[in-house]
């Protein structure tokens, strides 16, 4: 039998050596994501390139490709990690909410307090969904969805305690709600409008959009 | 002395209306690409290619890729505003119904080019836009024309007249540039588009009723 000393299983175990690496990877990951934010936050998302995001990120551009399968790739992740976040404070936002108007409109602002601080990189994402390629894998990000089914939600909680009225057409309502959710970005982004103007807004916003539902 | 001034301001002729001709042939090469490739697919390369003009020369014309959609766009919406100014004067019915026919107007006018529409909506939020440039959303006639059709609702009743009708225009124009995103999630055609805009006008129109 061969013999194994202990210092040479800790270095040399197949448990850890895997783990030690895999947390170099994280960081490397975590290196690449920060650059790339920072990078789309400031040029665009065409403008940024992954030549300068690996600069930014201060490593080759090969090490890039080794952790992320291209730019869109990057993106994705940045988003998907931004609308988790959001979503969740979203849920807790409705959760304080006094019936469906005052919990909707707390839905909005939890979204503009989020972005308050990366209106630039909102812009980049606004800019993304709306080209062919783009579009189609923003809008299908789980959390994405998920905030679809929370507006869907407030509405259908609202008919169901009588708030609403019974045919008040919760589908197509919601998706309105959530359009114009995210159509006033084009005040916040390019005209610097504050969180009091956009809260007077979204306010008005959905008292019209459920005129219609109300009951009476 | 007098011969020379002529003559530099007919070479200064003959240079503006050199420009003048690039440029036009820029847009009419831009249009198509736009139309094809959408906004992101094609060059400032592949537009000076398909024009045949130098690189150089498209950027002595225009500032940027965005600032020659934004020209593109605006001279085809020219054609859309005159029609517009035609009909609506003419439109009987409620504010909703006007609403409507506007609407069916714009998704007939752009139906065979909705690549080149959604890159118009795409270019807003594009880095090399200039300020001055108007993208979607921001396109003054189209909301002017809205607005004309709203307070003629407030001057016959069917508008509230303390709602404010800039909220209605803009949501008015949220549901109109999402229903262009069913185009391409669901391959919509322009009765199905026409269809939920009229829904999304309704229920919008409940929102503006006077109580």
């Amino acid at each position: 039998m061969k013999h194994i000393s202990p210092n040479q299983v800790a270095a040399e175990s197949p448990v850890r050596a895997p783990t030690r690496r895999a947390l170099a990877k994280q960081q490397t990951r975590a290196k690449v994501l920060a650059a790339a934010r920072k990078l789309f936050s400031e040029e665009g998302y065409e403008g940024a390139t992954i030549r300068d995001i690996a600069a930014a990120a201060g490593m080759s551009t090969g090490a890039v490709f080794a952790n992320f399968t291209d730019k869109s790739d990057l993106f994705r992740e940045i988003m998907t990690a931004d609308t988790e976040a959001l979503l969740d404070s979203m849920r807790e936002a409705a959760s304080r909410g006094r019936g469906v108007e005052d919990a909707l409109l707390k839905v909005f602002m939890a979204g503009y307090s989020f972005y308050k601080s990366r209106l630039p990189l909102a812009r980049a994402a606004f800019g993304v969904s709306w080209t062919p390629d783009g579009g189609p894998v923003l809008r299908s990000l789980g959390p994405v969805q998920g905030m679809h089914e929370l507006f869907t939600e407030q509405l259908n909680l609202a008919i169901e305690n009588g708030e609403l009225r019974q045919e008040a057409e919760a589908k197509l309502r919601s998706q309105m709600l959530f359009e114009a959710y995210l159509s006033n970005f084009v005040q916040a982004i390019f005209e610097g409008w504050s969180l009091e103007a956009l809260q007077a807004r979204a306010r008005d916003q959905i008292r019209i959009l459920l005129a219609g539902a109300r009951r009476g | 002395m007098k011969a020379s001034v002529s003559t530099d301001a007919r070479r200064a002729a003959a240079r503006q209306s050199q420009k003048e001709a690039t440029r036009q042939k820029v847009l009419a090469a831009a249009r198509e690409l736009f139309d094809t490739h959408g906004y992101q697919g094609a060059t400032v390369r592949d537009i000076a290619r398909h024009a045949g003009v130098a690189v150089g020369s498209v950027f002595t014309t225009f500032a940027s890729k965005g600032e020659i959609l934004s020209e593109v766009m605006q001279s085809r919406l020219d054609g859309l505003y005159g029609e517009l100014d035609r009909v609506m004067p003419h439109l009987r019915g409620s504010t909703a119904d006007r609403l409507r026919t506007m609407f069916a107007i714009h998704f007939n006018f752009e139906a065979q080019h909705v690549r080149l529409f959604l890159s118009h909506i795409a270019a807003a939020y594009d880095w090399t836009l200039p300020p001055a440039a108007r993208p979607y959303g921001r396109t003054p006639r189209l909301q002017e024309i809205i607005h004309e059709c709203l307070h003629k609702g407030v001057e016959e009743g069917d508008v509230c007249r303390e709602a404010n009708l800039q909220e209605i225009v803009d949501l008015l124009m949220a549901a109109y540039a999402w229903t262009y995103r069913l185009v391409v999630t669901r391959s919509y055609d322009t009765n199905a588009l026409t269809e939920v805009m009229d829904r999304q006008i309704g229920l919008i129109a409940e929102g503006f009723r006077p109580r």
